[in-house]
């Protein structure tokens, strides 16, 4: 019932990253994490991708987890998934989301089609939260963070 | 890819829990963790009939602020023969178990200790953002900057995803939660004990959308501890009339661990490798159990159990659970008798040995009234890694 009624109740949809939340240090990350944040700067989507066995993987690992080459690039995706899983915060857990408001925010799980199981967390623009759903389509945007610029993050917005 | 385990079980039956003790459960305990985790052994040794300068082997949770070297600090501990320290904090409840277990059949040491002693509320809240403000690498740059930063975030996502799944609905966690709290109702050490209804739970406020508050554990401060040897000390010791023995253990991760979220399919738990191994290690079945001790940090995850370790078919916990009759103290399978981490207090786990304790002595505040518990499953599911034993009378 409670459910339900929160459903009929519609927040309004996130348009920009969250703010004051912990952010990589793009000085500090080992180097096969460089190339996510990079293709981000860049407007891309970039997946580390085995060059032995052509998978790719996510999160981003030195070795292949299947055929253990080191070698792998950081290859354009699409940027077009679906939504796998979703939750909606509605308690603040960092004080930097109760100061600045910014509750409630989804966190999403999206699919990305180039490969199943695929999937990287991150959050879903220009809709309520309460309208998001599994295997809802989605497409890749991006937007700096306010805190630090150089870290533009991937979002997605629904797609149709 | 997954070779099958050994088929064989060194501990069977070769350590007996002889000594259970806590603190009491709080809010504010309004003192240091080591002095914590020294009341609870000592409660412990107590139980058991031994003092603490007899404790020769120490099993620790990687998380835990208390060092060997305090401890044989301030129990007087005479020579630590043995120490370990398992990692992670819900993965290493039950863990803790077997690894103690595996000490003693090997010679190890004589008389060993598992304990947990936190301020989880007072001081470090596990519940809330602990990742530094710039992240060096890791899991945790590509969760927090999406605000994914709580273990209750992580652990939804297998929540939302196992309702699309199975079409369980948030009244069917509402069902444990009032039957853990109505077990905690009893339970004199719980820090909840007004009953709750179905609607209290509906009302609930949403915490991580679809958890409410009450699908959530408590945030709490205390210490617990348990004491074990060979039952042949066992014999001479306080609980000689009940012999209470570790009968198998096991631990299981899954692929793709890291950051939890990314594993192939998280609408099942990894403990199903965990379930398999210990099944066979046993040589027994969920056929064979009296009552469940689940690790309940979020509710639903009691229903990812019963499915993972064979209660019932993948889909059907929803069915097993509705209106409580099943797992109630007195139903067919009881679960948390004490009332959980859900009720009684989150201890990582150690308070669910316990619990299975009390139930093969016959004394638990929500003992089963119709039935005499021979074999108690104490498991987890969905924790970044998960692990079981069996408790059984001897």
């Amino acid at each position: 019932m409670t459910q339900q009624q929160d459903q009929n109740i519609k927040s309004r949809p996130m348009t920009k990253p969250l703010e004051g939340v912990p952010l990589p240090d793009l000085e500090r990350i080992p180097d096969y994490e460089r190339g996510f944040w990079e293709g981000s700067h860049n407007q891309e989507l970039r997946i580390q991708r085995c060059s032995g066995c052509n998978t790719f993987r996510h999160l981003p690992t030195p070795m292949c987890p299947s055929c253990h080459s080191l070698e792998y690039d950081w290859t354009k995706v699409s940027g077009k998934g679906v939504v796998y899983s979703f939750v909606i915060v509605r308690n603040p857990v960092h004080p930097a989301i109760r100061e600045k408001e910014q509750l409630p925010y989804n966190i999403s799980l999206i699919e990305l089609e180039e490969q199943e199981g695929l999937r990287i967390c991150s959050n879903i623009l220009a809709i309520s939260p309460e309208d998001i759903y599994i295997d809802m389509p989605v497409q890749v945007t991006f937007m700096p963070t306010v805190d630090e610029p150089t870290v533009v993050l991937p979002l997605f917005v629904p797609s149709d | 890819m997954v070779t099958n385990s050994a088929d064989i079980n060194g501990i069977r039956d070769k350590a007996a829990i002889v000594g259970i003790g806590e603190t009491e459960f709080s809010f504010d305990s309004g003192r240091s963790e080591l002095q914590l985790a020294s009341e609870a052994i000592k409660a412990a040794c107590d139980d058991a009939g031994i003092s603490p300068h007899q404790i020769d082997g120490l099993i620790r949770y990687e998380m835990d602020t208390n060092q060997e070297t305090m401890l044989i600090q301030s129990l007087g501990i005479e020579n630590l023969r043995h120490w370990e320290s398992v990692s992670y904090g819900g993965g290493a409840g039950n863990a803790v178990v077997g690894h103690a277990a595996s000490a003693i059949a090997a010679g190890y040491c004589n008389y060993v200790v598992c304990f947990r002693a936190a301020n989880l509320r007072s001081q470090m809240r596990l519940g809330q953002a602990r990742n530094p403000q710039r992240i060096a690498g890791g899991q945790q740059g590509f969760a927090a900057p999406f605000g994914s930063m709580a273990p209750a975030h992580q652990f939804t996502m297998f929540v939302r995803r196992y309702m699309h799944t199975y079409g369980a609905t948030s009244e069917h966690f509402g069902w444990v939660a009032v039957t853990l709290r109505e077990n905690a109702s009893r339970n004199p050490r719980a820090l909840r004990r007004d009953p709750i209804t179905l609607a209290d739970h509906q009302n609930s406020r949403m915490v991580v959308d679809p958890l409410h508050l009450l699908d959530i554990c408590q945030e709490n401060d205390g210490a617990a501890a348990i004491v074990m040897t060979t039952p042949d000390r066992a014999r001479n010791l306080r609980h000689a009339d009940t012999l209470t023995l570790v009968e198998a253990a096991a631990q299981g991760s899954g692929p793709q661990n890291e950051g939890v979220i990314y594993r192939p399919d998280i609408s099942v738990s990894e403990s199903t490798n965990t379930a398999r191994d210990l099944w066979s290690r046993a040589k027994l079945g969920p056929s064979d159990i009296d009552a469940l001790m689940f690790y309940d940090h979020f509710t639903p995850f009691c229903l990812f159990n019963l499915e993972a370790y064979g209660f019932v078919p993948f889909g059907e916990a929803k069915d097993f659970v509705e209106g409580g009759k099943n797992i109630r103290f007195d139903g067919m399978l009881p679960i948390n008798t004490h009332g959980g981490n859900h009720s009684e207090a989150y201890i990582h786990g150690l308070t669910h040995t316990q619990e299975a304790v009390r139930l093969i002595r016959g004394v638990s505040t929500s003992q089963p009234p119709n039935k005499t518990i021979d074999r108690v499953l104490s498991c987890s599911s969905v924790a970044q890694l998960s692990a079981a034993v069996i408790i059984r009378r001897g």
